[in-house]
């Protein structure tokens, strides 16, 4: 059965990059920053293509944000999705609970039969997007998936849960949280990018309601003092037996 | 009225007693602990909500369930919520959270601009709390659902979690292969019950490791009190997981590896000799 999939990437800074507080101190300082699609998001990019290589269907990435944004939508393209959808915002919103609502807007009349996304996102941690989208649509929700699978209209996917484990299934429609591990994307390939550049990009005003989750100031942690670095055999392995035997059987 | 509520119990729902403790001791509210009979997440997020929506601050500690249950009771409420949050200010009887961005790169003071306000806290952030418990006792109803869960397992690691345990042994691709795993087991045996086994990705993702054990930025966060990296580099996707630990320990070969950078104590010297050594001289010293 064919599945209409809407996969919602958010665009981040690199892991590698070097983060930089803005003078309002408030926000980070973009200039010099490379992005990237959040690793998890691209993960369930990944996850999108293989479900339609599978069952066949229709993959929209969809993602919100400045214009830097469609880069990264162009990206998704290039690895073999099918269209593109870009609420255009400016500056992106730091409460999720306001880009959630934005997305559901924007979802729910376009008549997707499942809606993937990454558990969180690595450069605000939010984690709370896919479970607010599906409570808005009424839709049912798994998070931190390790696998997915459709059979007929079901979806099936595992998901861990510290030391515990569940593999569960619902009907479509529904959303899905994934975590990297279920599977490292493909790279695009040259002729993916070439035909990216004749996909269509749909763009639309993203609705944003106020946001209420405010971030009044952003600092760096506290500085660590440096470490004691020595080689094997310099006494700093004594040092190091002394702590650990310290804490055995000490709470803290 | 109960201004502050910790949903759930458990060792973490213990440190997070210290939160709402904290919170009420400066602002003259009260708080309680709600014992959920059930807490399957899609089922009772809705029951949850009903039961908290009086309250000023609900919190709840930052592991998976935590999570994902509280993320669902914040949009049933329509509130924000701060996940991951590893401290707080009170100015008034205005809350700010702490909470990290970026992995950790930065952290942020966020407020709340809405009741309740919903807060996830990284559980080994803060200390287990000893003082007296109101508990609030709610027999919870599961709305109608679609999620059938097919089987469910439990275990199939270590004893204890590693995200509870206060220290913590962690290899990296430097252990060469799952056969060698026995003397990082030897020296967690040496450190007692309250130690646990941890791993990078490479290591989980090669399959030498239970994925439970990954830690990093795609995999747990932990805290622990004291971290043992063994034969890791220090890449800034392991360090996001691990950076909140009170000590760092590491063993490498390469003096230039950038785990160095951020630990407090570091052996260079071949794994396989420092870590034997380091295990008999801890059973010596206890
Ligand atoms: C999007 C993304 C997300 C990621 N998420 C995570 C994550 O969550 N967690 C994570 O861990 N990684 C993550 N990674 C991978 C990360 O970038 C590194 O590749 C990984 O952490 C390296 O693992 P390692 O330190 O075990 O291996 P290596 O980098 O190969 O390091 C092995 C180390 O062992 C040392 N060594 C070798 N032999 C010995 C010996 N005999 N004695 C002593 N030392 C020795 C070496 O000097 C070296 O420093 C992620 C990467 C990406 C791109």
């Amino acid at each position: 059965m064919p599945v209409k999939i809407a996969i919602c990437i958010k665009q981040t800074p690199d892991t590698e990059a070097r983060i930089r507080i803005a003078a309002d101190g408030q926000s980070i300082e973009e200039e010099g920053v490379s992005w990237i699609i959040s690793p998890h998001d691209e993960a369930a990019v990944e996850q999108a293509l293989q479900l339609k290589e599978a069952h066949g269907g229709h993959v929209t990435v969809v993602a919100l944000g400045p214009r830097r944004v469609e880069r990264s939508i162009r990206e998704a393209l290039a690895m073999g999705s099918d269209a593109g959808l870009h609420l255009v915002c400016e500056p992106m919103p730091a409460d999720a609970s306001v880009i959630a609502g934005a997305l559901t807007k924007a979802l729910r009349p376009r008549g997707f039969d499942l809606i993937l996304t990454g558990e969180q996102a690595i450069d605000l941690a939010g984690s709370q997007v896919p479970q607010r989208l599906s409570i808005a649509l009424g839709w049912p929700c798994v998070v931190a998936a390790e696998t997915l699978s459709i059979k007929g209209r079901m979806v099936q996917a595992r998901r861990p849960a510290e030391q515990k484990e569940a593999l569960v299934r619902f009907a479509l429609p529904g959303v899905v949280g994934v975590n990297r591990r279920i599977g490292e994307p493909r790279y695009p390939s040259f002729k993916g990018i070439m035909r990216a550049k004749r996909k269509a990009v749909e763009v639309d005003v993203a609705q944003l309601a106020e946001g209420r989750m405010i971030i009044e100031r952003l600092h760096y942690p506290p500085a660590k003092a440096e470490g004691q670095v020595q080689s094997f055999g310099s006494g700093i392995e004594d040092t190091v037996a002394r702590l650990l035997a310290g804490h055995i059987d000490t709470q803290v | 009225m109960t201004e502050i509520l910790v949903v759930g119990e458990g060792s973490a729902g213990s440190r997070i007693c210290s939160v709402a403790h904290g919170i009420a001791t400066q602002t003259g509210w009260r708080w309680a602990r709600l014992r959920l009979s059930k807490s399957d997440t899609h089922a009772f997020a809705e029951a949850v909500a009903k039961c908290v929506q009086d309250a000023k601050i609900v919190l709840m500690g930052a592991t998976a369930m935590g999570k994902d249950l509280m993320a669902r009771v914040a949009e049933h409420l329509d509130v924000p919520l701060a996940q991951d949050c590893i401290g707080y200010r009170v100015a008034g009887s205005k809350v700010v959270f702490i909470r990290p961005l970026y992995g950790g790169k930065v952290l942020a003071e966020v407020h709340l601009a809405a009741c309740p306000a919903l807060a996830t806290f990284r559980p080994r952030t803060q200390p287990a709390y000893q003082g007296a418990v109101a508990i609030l006792e709610h027999v919870l109803t599961p709305s109608p659902h679609e999620m059938q869960v097919v089987w469910r397992k439990v275990g199939g690691g270590a004893a204890l979690d590693v995200a509870r345990a206060d220290i913590v042994v962690s290899g990296g691709r430097g252990m060469q292969g799952p056969e060698h795993w026995h003397i990082l087991e030897s020296l967690a045996a040496a450190l007692g019950p309250k130690a646990a086994l941890a791993c990078s990705r490479p290591v989980s993702d090669n399959g030498w490791r239970p994925r439970a054990e990954h830690v990093g930025q795609t995999g747990r966060v932990i805290a622990p009190a004291v971290y043992v990296a063994v034969g890791i580099s220090g890449a800034v996707q392991h360090v996001a997981g691990i950076a909140g630990s009170k000590c760092i320990i590491a063993i490498n070969k390469d003096p230039h590896a950038s785990i160095f950078k951020v630990a407090d104590y570091g052996i260079v010297g071949d794994l396989f000799e420092v870590v034997p050594a380091l295990t008999a001289a801890v059973k010596a010293l206890r």
